[in-house]
């Protein structure tokens, strides 16, 4: 019978009409969609890529994020850590309240009292001030990154009048790419990798993990040009997720990438398939490559690599046949082995062979979007930490400030931020006394944990400013609590891209509890470390409306619109009928041949050394991402966690078998300095070489307070307690540590669940 | 009335589950269950390997085992071909629960059974799904059968191979799955189980 | 390998307390059908096996309600403001239900006796008939066979007649042996109509346990404990083919 004509007849009684009215009881809460529902722009901050984003949120509380197709980076899609990120704002183990360590207690012990923000700040200022009064003001390092980081690592630091800024997204991510690009083409990469990947019909990728590296806009592209029938070669020890959508996988013994695009520099040049026009248009030095590169055969590369001299032929024929739309893009970590730089300038010399920088199907020139500063006194620096896009203009110091302390001794423009650790030591080559670390997590991502630690123990004054009560936070003397993501403002961000852009983020609600967004505090700060002539503005509304107006247009119109798209000029050709050239390198050509590096005692052209060996009954420690989190900072996210709850060591099936171990059971990772990490799940997996193994960065979080996150997983971080140092880009290579499994009970930990339903004001502190 | 069918695509599925974290958020999914999950399977051995990426979630089955066997009417199906639950109905008796040959029903906190709605409430409002929305491969398609100019059937129309979850069982999902990346199709539980 | 970004919700939906719940309604619907049969017999102890019928339907409905996850919702009234054929629980609500009513008058002594006596026959079959059918609907679960919707029944009636054995009825000592003979034979056959995989996972998950039960059956003929032993073997293999039967197969 039908329901509803079922329901009629037995509807007759008056009781039963009552019922099905309203249902016996309100069985479900109104969910959030059918309330009231207030939506604003913002910019994602689920990591560093930064797509535009609309908020919905009822009362204080965003339900949902989505992209919006105006926007270059989001394009109406997110990924999965941009979806889930607004659970951050919520969780319950959030930084709540400013906190001074308590009085005759350790850094690391985490004890600390609540304090108002008038006290923590003038705490920090004092400090400050004092110790610019005994060492000079460059004895304070900042260390930032994430959207608010310009007032911490690039505005704060110059005003005061320290070089010693620093940002992780260079010398431990994009250091030699960003070098080799500039010393190439003269350009850097930049913060957006500019791939035309609609257009490209062959790709091939170096590691460059698509698919699990989720940075949403390279990740649709990608798809693109999958669905457009590109042709894929994936190069990875690693069968990754994007080896899996890959025509052909080649398993490269690690390290020995560099000998493999030699070896394609090779073919290309000696097998005459490479794109002469171009060649003989728009680069200097050929000759020299073609010298250099004399013996790199696919014979000699075969040995390096373990890839059939005859399937690197093939590649490198097929990448001809597809020229100029064959495109390797350069990946984004690249701080690897330690040689990097070589390596990056090999991978763009093959793809100048094939003739495709700035032209489609290749790389486009990026251009940044037009926006003036805010009218403020010229700063005594220049920022020194600059973006992901390798050169700020620090390089050069004016009369009365001393230089970086990473000396100036490599060719990235920009801090070496592992390098600023030493001082912080030794003294040498001066004494780097306070640290302030807005939204950089030191114990995850900066190599050597021991010694960072030591040297913190060593500081007079020691300031996070961050969301989580992270291991790092909570060594702190005075933790200042930033207001998340939704909950403030930040400077407009400008996007170098195929299309310029500029993007707004508009608070969706107060900040909750005692919470102050990142430029509240560094204007407080400034105001009390005597820089207020750098603060002439009082609202962040005034301030973003100035510049603003400086491009013709206003807040409340932004507010309206959230991005403002300006025009590119991607192409060569764009550039020639303008009639010039992009490339910013001495010779105004692209360089196959680099002096500088000459100059400065480097090889001016691409070098292979072979990897070292990993000792007996070791493994080399390869790491990635996970396509859910982003790096050390979601793993306290339940609604990410659920999705990946904890990382897995990844080793072949045979080896775990010689091991003893099965698919699932729990490990000890101990490291060449016996360095133990872990319980971690076994992967025992085909999908990955049999002298390698295999971690998601980001997990093992040893911060107490990090309910969800806590002992989770094993920390490849941990494990990198030594680094190969890049002498060229300045950039921390950290695929030079080598580990060994030891059987381990599987931990107990309470269930994800029961953590994900605690309420928010759970933790007073 | 349009007839609502879905199309993933996994010769481009990353598994990257911005799909099933869309969903959780949009629809406040509690803690512990699931509308929506990404089975990765790695099929195989060293170097000639696959994987496959299956996102899965209720395939409203035009022939839905899970609504006839449901005493008090709370499952039904839709004029549009959704099957949904009406929680005011629910006894949470779980008959839907067994008789769901794909795992897709959850018992939620609230006291009644849950699944996957194809976003109804966004469709209400000429919506697409929130899953579908925010997939950044853009693998997955949305819309009515019926209409050869919808996204879904121009993506049943383009592809290769088409696929569906046990087709053995005639409940007619669907949810269908384009261009499985093994040559057999959708992977099984027993093609994997030697470890 | 396979692994997951989220979980299906694969994991056991019935519970022990549903597992008790398909014991206790075993016992009540064929404790309401030997009273029926007992009173279209109209035999003395007709009205004892009734009240009995009466509090076994009423404990389990109360079991029931106890353990269902919407109990303070009162969604359950829609099972009696709507009825679906193809729903092997709404037959069963209405069955007990209706046993119930009919049970209840019969036992009052109201209403047309004879009339009520067929009925309260008819809807105890129903309450009888109905945990089994809502197994063998499923045939996405390769262990919940056609064969349960024969076995149910079988060991229900096994329960209520060693119930009344144990009770001190004599007479119920020899259908108890017929029935218990019959449900053993289809529970030792049950293995055999099952697809090799399935048969594997209810060897692995539940072979001890289902040999047991097997075994205490054929403890049933003996003339000491065999009711005992029959209530324990029949409500055991209810409830264990409640639980392991959950499994989905290796379809996915
Ligand atoms: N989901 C998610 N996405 C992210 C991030 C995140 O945190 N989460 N972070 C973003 C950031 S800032 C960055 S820098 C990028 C990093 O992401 P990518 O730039 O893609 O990083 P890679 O180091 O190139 O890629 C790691 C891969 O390199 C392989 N590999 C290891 N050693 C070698 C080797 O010697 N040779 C070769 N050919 N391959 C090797 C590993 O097996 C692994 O598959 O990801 C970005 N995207
Ligand atoms: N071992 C190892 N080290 C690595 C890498 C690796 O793969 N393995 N990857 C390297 C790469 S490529 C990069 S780019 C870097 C990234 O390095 P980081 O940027 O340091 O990485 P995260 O772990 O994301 O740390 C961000 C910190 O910011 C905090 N935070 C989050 N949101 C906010 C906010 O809104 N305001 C403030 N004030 N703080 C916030 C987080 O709690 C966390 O403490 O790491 C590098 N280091
Ligand atoms: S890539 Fe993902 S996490 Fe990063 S900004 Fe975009 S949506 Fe957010
Ligand atoms: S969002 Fe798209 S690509 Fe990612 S797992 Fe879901 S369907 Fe696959
Ligand atoms: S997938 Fe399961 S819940 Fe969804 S319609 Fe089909 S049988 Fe019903
Ligand atoms: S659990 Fe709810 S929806 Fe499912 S069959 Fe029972 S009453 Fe119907
Ligand atoms: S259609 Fe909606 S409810 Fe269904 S899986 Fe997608 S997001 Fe979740
Ligand atoms: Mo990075």
């Amino acid at each position: 019978m039908e329901r509803r004509t079922f329901l009629k007849l037995t509807a007759l009684s008056a009781g039963a009409l009552a019922l099905t009215q309203g249902g016996p009881a309100k069985a479900r809460k109104t969910p959030w969609y059918a309330q009231e529902v207030r939506t604003v722009y913002q910019i994602c901050e689920g990591c560093f890529w930064r797509c535009g984003i609309r908020a919905h949120a009822v009362g204080n509380r965003v339900y949902k994020v989505e992209g919006y197709a105006e926007n270059p980076k989001s394009r109406g899609r997110l990924c999965p850590r941009g979806q889930g990120a607004p659970q951050t704002t919520y969780d319950p183990d959030r930084l709540k309240r400013p906190l001074i360590r308590l009085e005759g207690t350790e850094r690391g012990e985490g004890k600390y009292r609540v304090a108002t923000w008038e006290e923590a700040l003038d705490y920090v200022a004092e400090k400050m001030l004092a110790i610019r009064e005994r060492y000079g003001p460059e004895a304070m390092a900042f260390f930032g990154h994430g959207t608010g980081d310009f007032w911490f690592v690039d505005y704060l630091p110059a005003a005061w009048g320290s070089p010693n800024a620093a940002k992780p997204s260079v010398s431990i991510c994009t250091a030699p790419r960003e070098v080799a690009a500039q010393w190439i083409f003269g350009r850097p990469i930049g913060g957006h990798e500019p791939i035309d990947w609609e257009n490209a019909r062959y790709i091939v990728l170096i590691g460059h993990h698509i698919g699990e590296d989720t940075h949403n806009t390279q990740l649709q592209d990608f798809a693109l040009a999958l669905k457009r029938g590109a042709r894929l070669v994936v190069v990875d020890p690693r069968f990754s997720t994007a080896a899996a959508k890959a025509h052909l996988w080649l398993p490269i013994k690690p390290g020995t990438d560099t000998a493999l695009l030699l070896a394609w520099i090779h073919v290309l040049i000696y097998e005459d398939l490479y794109d002469k026009d171009y060649v003989a248009r728009y680069t200097v030095g050929f000759e020299e490559l073609k010298a250099h590169v004399k013996g790199f055969t696919p014979e000699w590369a075969e040995k390096e690599t373990e890839i059939p001299a005859e399937t690197i032929r093939r590649v490198a024929r097929e990448m001809a046949a597809h020229k100029p739309r064959a495109v390797l893009p350069p990946g984004r970590h690249t701080v690897w082995y330690g040689d990097d730089t070589y390596r990056m300038m090999a991978l763009y010399y093959v793809n100048v062979l094939l003739g495709n920088y700035g032209r489609p199907g290749g790389f486009y020139i990026a251009q940044s979007p037009y926006l003036e500063k805010y009218p403020t006194p010229p700063l005594p620096l220049e920022p020194a930490a600059g973006g992901c896009a390798g050169p700020s203009g620090g390089d050069h110091e004016p009369e009365g400030f001393r230089p970086r302390a990473d000396k100036g001794r490599f060719f990235a423009r920009t801090t070496a931020i592992q390098e600023l650790i030493e001082p912080m030591l030794t003294g040498k080559p001066y004494p780097i006394r306070g640290l302030i670390a807005y939204g950089i997590n030191l114990f995850h991502s900066i190599p050597n944990v021991p010694r960072t630690k030591e040297a913190l123990k060593g500081l007079d004054l020691y300031v996070t400013i961050d969301v989580l009560p992270q291991e790092h936070v909570m060594w702190a003397d005075v933790i200042l609590p930033e207001a998340t993501y939704l909950e403030r403002y930040d400077d407009l961000v400008a996007v170098a891209h195929k299309t310029p852009f500029l993007q707004l983020r508009v608070p969706a609600h107060e900040p909750l509890f005692d919470t102050k967004p990142g430029w509240w505090i560094a204007r407080e700060l400034g105001l009390r470390l005597g820089l207020e002539a750098y603060f002439p503005w009082k609202t962040i509304e005034e301030y973003l409306d100035t510049r603003l107006q400086s491009i013709g247009l206003d807040l409340e119109t932004m507010k309206s619109m959230g991005t403002l798209v300006q025009k590119g000029k991607p192409w060569l050709e764009d550039w020639e009928k303008e009639g010039r050239l992009p490339f910013g390198t001495p010779s105004g050509k692209i360089e196959l041949y680099c002096q500088a590096f000459k100059a400065a005692g480097h090889q001016p052209l691409p070098v292979y050394t072979p990897p070292e060996e990993p000792p007996p009954g070791h493994y080399r420690l390869l790491y990635g991402r996970s396509p859910v989190h982003t790096f050390a900072r979601t793993q306290n996210n339940w609604v990410l966690m659920e999705m990946d709850p904890e990382n897995e060591v990844w080793i072949h099936r045979e080896e775990a078998q010689k091991l003893g171990l099965k698919n699932g059971d729990y490990a000890y990772l101990i490291n060449q300095d016996g360095v133990k990490e872990g319980p971690v799940r076994v992967k025992a997996t085909e999908r990955i070489r049999k002298d390698c193994v295999y971690l998601v960065h980001g997990f093992g979080h040893k911060a107490p307070l990090m309910r969800v996150a806590h002992g989770r997983g094993a920390s490849d971080s941990y494990l990198q307690t030594r680094y190969r140092l890049d002498p060229i880009s300045g950039g921390a290579g950290l695929r030079v540590n080598f580990v060994r499994l030891e059987k381990a009970e599987r931990p107990h930990l309470p269930a994800l669940s029961s953590l994900a339903r605690r309420p928010l004001e759970e933790r007073r502190m | 009335m349009p007839r609502y069918a879905m199309a993933i695509d996994l010769s481009l599925c990353v598994g990257c589950a911005a799909c099933a974290v869309a969903c959780k958020m949009e629809n406040e999914v509690p803690p512990g269950v699931h509308r929506l999950w990404i089975r990765e399977r790695e099929l195989g051995v060293f170097p000639d390997l696959t994987v496959e990426f299956r996102p899965e979630q209720c395939l409203h089955c035009a022939n839905p085992p899970c609504v006839p066997v449901c005493p008090t009417g709370a499952s039904y199906q839709t004029k549009d071909g959704l099957v949904l639950v009406d929680p005011g109905k629910c006894i949470a008796c779980g008959a839907c629960v067994a008789a769901c040959p794909y795992d897709a029903r959850y018992l939620h906190p609230g006291g009644y059974v849950d699944k996957c709605t194809f976003c109804a409430h966004r469709l209400e409002k000429g919506g697409v799904p929130a899953c579908v929305e925010t997939c950044p491969t853009g693998c997955r398609a949305f819309g009515d059968l019926d209409d050869p100019e919808s996204p879904v059937a121009k993506a049943l129309k383009e592809a290769g191979r088409v696929d569906v979850l046990r087709p053995e069982l005639g409940t007619q999902p669907k949810l269908f799955y384009l261009n499985a990346p093994s040559k057999k199709g959708l992977s099984q539980e027993r093609e994997v189980r030697h470890d | 390998m396979t692994e997951f970004y989220g979980l299906p919700n694969a994991g056991e939906f019935w519970h022990w307390t549903n597992a008790l719940h398909f014991v206790l309604v075993g016992l009540a619907g064929g404790v309401a059908l030997l009273a029926a049969y007992l009173h279209l017999k109209r035999h003395e102890e007709a009205r004892r096996y009734t009240l009995w019928a009466l509090a076994l339907i009423a404990l389990d409905l109360f079991v029931l309600w106890a353990e269902s996850p919407a109990r303070f919702r009162f969604t359950h009234v829609w099972l009696f403001l709507s009825f679906h054929p193809q729903s092997p629980i709404g037959w069963g609500a209405w069955g007990l239900a209706l046993s119930f009513l009919t049970g209840g008058l019969l036992f009052l002594g109201k209403g047309p006796q004879r009339a009520l006596a067929w009925a309260f026959l008819l809807f105890s079959l129903v309450a009888l008939a109905y945990p089994g059918m809502a197994l063998a609907v499923n045939l996405n679960r390769p262990l919940w066979n056609a064969l349960l919707a024969g076995l149910f029944p079988l060991t229900a009636l096994v329960l209520a007649l060693a119930l009344a054995a144990l009770l001190g009825s004599p007479w119920a000592r020899e259908p108890l042996r017929l029935f218990a003979g019959a449900s053993l034979l289809l529970t030792a056959l049950y293995p055999l109509t099952l697809a090799p995989e399935a048969r594997g996972h209810l060897l692995e998950e539940g072979g001890f346990p289902f040999l047991l039960f097997l075994l205490l059956g054929l403890g049933a003929f003996q003339e000491r404990l065999g009711p005992w032993m029959g209530l324990l073997s029949a409500a055991g293999l209810r409830a264990l083919l409640v639980l392991v039967g959950q499994w989905q197969g290796f379809g996915l």
